[in-house]
């Protein structure tokens, strides 16, 4: 999926900026945080979503907002990980209308029959995980994970997920997996960040 | 059991045919039946394939549903909002579509969230099964038994657009879906299952309530079933079991079945078909066979019939077969065969009921005819006579004259008795030989004796025999009924009696007179008993001396034999010798006299008395090859020296056969002994015979002796008889001595012996030897005693049968 890496590169670089931002605020030093993500028998997991929620809540920066296009009836990207109160725009790329729609606790919504890009984005006010489909097309599916803090990262296909400018501090860490969907969550874990580390996880998947 | 022969080979027939249409249904039977369970096998299998077709069209109706369910709009917003009424109006709006009978929705936590009708409670594990099933894409449902029912079930995700949840939806496994299922497959169904260990029970069927419990114990008895061949109740089908998969904890199937009912409906009619043409068929056979066997039957029967009628002497006309065939052909042999029996019949009564050369009745006719006459006389009381007529001398025209003219006498002879009797009823018959008789209806014995006259008359006309004229005449003998018998032996019996008698006093005809019936009745008795008479020594012989005109040294005696009957006392000879030279048993009777004789004469040599015994040889001992052995065997045997004895025949012995006779006399001669010329004069006395016999001694009839002093040419006859006797060299003995006179005329005319009762009469051998003591004659004038043999009175009465003419 080459536009999605696209799209995520550029997403990781505006987020990069905004740590950066962030960082120069904040009287600790910034690191970055290495995830290896692999399933029970130790092989590297994608798609795996990272994401560290301080233990305190205050000074975090202001969510940006994000896209997801819809391109050739596919959601993309099809998974995003976005603080919570994202507006996300969704252009319809496509010469067919889409009915954009979500069931999900944490973001009810539809974009009823539309083409081009809707008027307003769709903001996204509560944490948690919201399954985007299409009414027209029932193949089209993405997630859209919704936690409390800017630093989050979607592992690669060598299971590698990197959080970069995390300030030093106490943090829970969160995976999220789309093969977890109807299973518990993961329970979160703590997590000093005092430098660049990396931190191994395991992940119970749904054969 | 009898049966004809008609009935016989319709049954043939018929049975025939029978094996044959039986042995057809059993084949039509086995092959129907093959081939019905065939098709029905393979409607069977057809009908399981659209069976398996028809629960995966319901599965895919289930699905369809439950997928537009799944994927509604509004039912996902109802999912989201939570509300469990709108989330159930929606499920039973969707099952109501379909008529599922079970609509759930399922959390992804396999909870149950929502459901239409019918709510479970706890998710059933069948149900975690099938959602695990769905989940992972092997199927999207199958079968469930959920709160002791049985259902087809699908399980849908509903997806949002990742599965959020579970539409379950479900037909009830009831009676209506086997009956739909019946109504398109055509066979039976029947939804069974059984959990565990225990039995079999039936969810749902479209048999009736007793085939449903045959069914269930087809099974629990069988554990599944083995056979295809299903009986229920009275009724075949061919089954199997369609199983169905409804988890580890359940066992389910689907038992089809197809009655073999209509798969053998075409066989049945035509075991009908043919049962009712082997009927029919058997019935045309009978009938036809029947009819065929009737047709041989039936002139055979008549045939056998007719035969039965033969056979009871009936020559009817035959049975008219009229037709080519083998039956034809045996009427016609039959038709011929009668026609010669009856030919033959007639020529064979006519041979044993006719005599052929005088073409008069035989004995057999005639004795019948006269028991016929009888009986008819017997019941209206009238008289019968019978007459008896025997050509005198016949012997003698037939030996001189030849056979034919013999013959010829007969003839005229029943000629001249058939024109005398006029009466139509008057039977004429010929008895054998020269024996006549006749029958008279209605005559008394005295009617009868001058009918007999009046044969006699017409038969001392001369007759002209082929230009020969001979003079014949008849005795006749006359018995009567009832007066002399009743029956036709008697009469026929009697009048021979008196038919004898006429010959005898050479009157012509006599009537019976009941006198002489015992003797003769005797006569005939006796005869059957002499044969046992000379194995029980009831024979004696008595001896008869004779004495000397001259002085001799030697006694002489004939020896006579004797008969006394242990009952019936002494039986004087004549009532049985002629019989026994009649029967040949004479020959035996000889021999015993010859031995005893013999025996006696050399028992009295041993005694110191020389006695010259005499006895008496028949014509038929003359034949006798043996005879001349066997005598000098006996002299041997006894000692006694063959010129004591003397062998007396007469002359008319020698005449039967000539050459043998005189042969054998001559053999005899040779031994010794004397032989003597009996009874000379009576007989048919011929000089050239009596040249060339070799004998010694000449006797002279009694008759020509009794009357020597009254009658001057009987002197005559003796005389010159002595004469010529001396000049042959021969001696003479003189017979019927019985006065002083006569013995001293005798004497004077130069006879050497004589033998009378003036002397003796015979006297058994004791008072013989008493005699040669105390008698005069013994030690008297003639000075010694001689024997004389003879057999008195049958040899006397012989004599005169054969007087010549």
């Amino acid at each position: 999926m080459p536009c999605a890496v696209i799209v995520f590169h550029h997403f990781r670089r505006v987020l990069l900026v905004a740590v950066v931002l962030v960082g120069a605020g904040l009287p600790a030093q910034a690191a970055t945080v290495t995830i290896k993500a692999g399933d029970g028998s130790g092989n590297a997991l994608d798609s795996v979503v990272v994401s560290l929620v301080p233990v305190s809540r205050g000074g975090m920066p202001a969510a940006r907002p994000a896209q997801i296009e819809q391109r050739n009836k596919t959601f993309l990207p099809a998974i995003s990980v976005v603080q919570t109160g994202t507006a996300i725009e969704f252009p319809n790329n496509d010469t067919v209308r889409h009915h954009v729609y979500s069931f999900s606790a944490a973001k009810v919504f539809e974009l009823k029959l539309y083409a081009g890009k809707p008027e307003k984005p769709v903001v996204f006010d509560k944490p948690g995980v919201v399954v985007l489909g299409c009414n027209i097309h029932d193949k089209m599916a993405a997630y859209v994970v919704v936690v409390d803090t800017p630093w989050s990262a979607i592992s690669q296909s060598d299971g590698v997920a990197r959080i970069a400018d995390v300030p030093a501090g106490d943090y829970q860490l969160q995976l999220w997996h789309p093969r977890r969907l109807g299973m518990p969550d993961v329970p979160p874990r703590p997590l000093r960040v005092a430098g660049d580390q990396t931190e191994v996880v395991k992940l119970e998947l749904r054969p | 059991m009898r049966f004809s022969l008609k009935w016989k080979i319709a049954a043939w027939c018929a049975a025939l045919l029978l094996v044959t249409q039986i042995g057809g249904l059993l084949l039509f039977g086995e092959i129907g039946r093959g081939s019905a369970m065939a098709d029905a096998q393979a409607d069977l299998k057809t009908g399981d394939r659209v069976f398996a077709r028809l629960l995966d069209e319901r599965a895919s109706q289930l699905t369809q549903a439950a997928r537009v369910l799944a994927a509604d709009y509004g039912f996902r917003e109802a999912l989201l909002s939570q509300d469990r009424e709108t989330i159930e109006s929606a499920l039973a709006n969707h099952g109501g579509r379909i008529r599922a009978d079970v609509m759930l929705l399922l959390a992804l936590d396999e909870s149950i969230v929502a459901s239409s009708s019918f709510n479970p409670g706890r998710t059933p594990e069948r149900l975690r099964q099938l959602i695990e099933g769905a989940r992972s894409g092997a199927h999207s449902g199958g079968f469930a038994v959920v709160s002791g029912m049985l259902y087809q079930l699908v399980v849908v995700p509903v997806m949002a657009p990742v599965p959020v949840g579970w539409v379950v939806m479900g037909f009830s496994v009831d009676k209506s879906l086997a009956n739909d299922l019946k109504g398109v497959t055509g066979l039976e169904v029947s939804f069974v299952r059984r959990s565990g260990d225990k039995g079999w029970m039936l969810a749902s069927s479209t048999l009736n309530e007793p085939l449903q419990s045959a069914l269930l114990g087809e099974l629990s008895a069988n554990g599944a079933l083995q056979d295809e061949a299903l009986t229920l109740g009275d009724r075949d089908y061919v089954s199997l079991m369609h199983a169905i998969d409804a988890g580890p904890q359940q066992q389910v199937g689907a038992v089809l079945q197809l009655s073999l009912e209509r798969a053998l409906a075409p066989w049945n009619r035509l075991y009908r078909d043919w049962t009712g043409l082997t009927l029919i068929g058997t019935l045309l056979a009978l009938a036809v066979s029947a009819f065929m066997g009737r047709s041989i039957a039936s002139p055979v029967v008549r045939l056998a019939e007719f035969a039965r009628r033969v056979e009871s002497g009936e020559y009817g006309a035959p049975p008219a077969v009229a037709r080519g065939d083998e039956i034809g052909q045996l009427a016609n042999a039959f038709v011929h065969m009668t026609d010669a029996i009856s030919l033959r019949e007639t020529r064979i009564s006519e041979l044993a009921y006719y005599d052929v050369l005088t073409g008069l009745p035989n004995r057999a006719y005639f004795t019948e005819r006269l028991e016929e006459s009888l009986r008819t006389a017997a019941a209206d009381g009238s008289d019968l006579a019978v007459v008896c007529l025997d050509v005198d001398r016949f012997k003698m025209v037939n030996d001189t004259l030849g056979h034919e003219l013999g013959d010829l006498l007969l003839r005229e002879v029943a000629r001249r008795l058939r024109e005398t009797l006029r009466d139509v009823r008057d039977q004429v018959a010929r008895l054998g030989g020269d024996e006549f008789a006749v029958m008279l209806p209605g005559a008394d014995a005295s009617k009868a004796l001058s009918v007999a006259h009046r044969i006699a008359e017409a038969m001392n006309r001369p007759m002209n025999l082929d230009g020969q004229m001979v003079d014949v005449s008849a005795s006749m003998g006359v018995s009567a009924c009832p007066a002399h018998g009743n029956d036709a032996q008697s009469l026929l019996r009697h009048a021979d009696v008196a038919m004898y008698l006429a010959k005898r006093h050479n009157t012509m005809a006599e009537i019976y007179d009941p006198r002489h019936h015992d003797q003769n009745v005797e006569r005939l008795s006796l005869l059957s008993e002499l044969r046992l008479a000379v194995e029980r020594d009831e024979l004696v012989l008595y001896y008869q001396p004779k004495v000397s005109t001259a002085p001799d040294a030697v006694h002489h005696v004939e020896a006579l034999v004797r008969w006394i009957h242990p009952t019936r006392g002494f039986v004087p000879p004549f009532e049985f010798i002629p019989f026994a030279e009649q029967t040949g048993y004479i020959k035996a009777i000889t021999l015993w006299v010859m031995n005893a004789a013999i025996r006696q004469c050399g028992q009295w040599l041993r005694q110191g008395l020389e006695v010259n015994v005499s006895l008496n040889i028949s014509a038929r001992d003359l034949l006798n090859p043996e005879l001349p052995a066997l005598f000098a065997g006996m002299l041997e045997c006894h000692g006694c020296p063959a010129r004591l004895i003397t062998l007396e025949i007469t002359e008319s012995a020698v005449l039967d056969d000539p050459l043998r006779a005189l042969a054998n006399l001559q053999v005899l001669r040779e031994t010794g002994c004397a032989l003597s010329i009996d009874d000379y004069g009576t007989g048919y006395s011929s000089l050239s015979y009596l040249r060339q016999m070799p004998v010694s001694e000449m006797k002279i009839d009694r008759s020509f002796v009794m009357h020597l002093l009254d009658n001057p040419n009987d002197e005559i006859i003796v005389r010159s008889t002595i004469e010529l006797a001396h000049n042959m060299g021969l001696k003479v003995t003189a017979e019927g001595v019985e006065s002083e006179g006569v013995l001293e005329r005798l004497r004077l005319l130069g006879c050497d012996l004589a033998q009378g009762y003036l002397i003796s009469k015979p006297i058994p051998a004791e008072a013989l030897e008493k005699w040669f003591r105390e008698s005069h004659w013994a030690q008297g004038a003639v000075g010694s005693s001689a024997a004389a043999v003879m057999l008195d009175e049958p040899v006397g009465r012989a004599a005169t049968r054969t007087v010549a003419v």
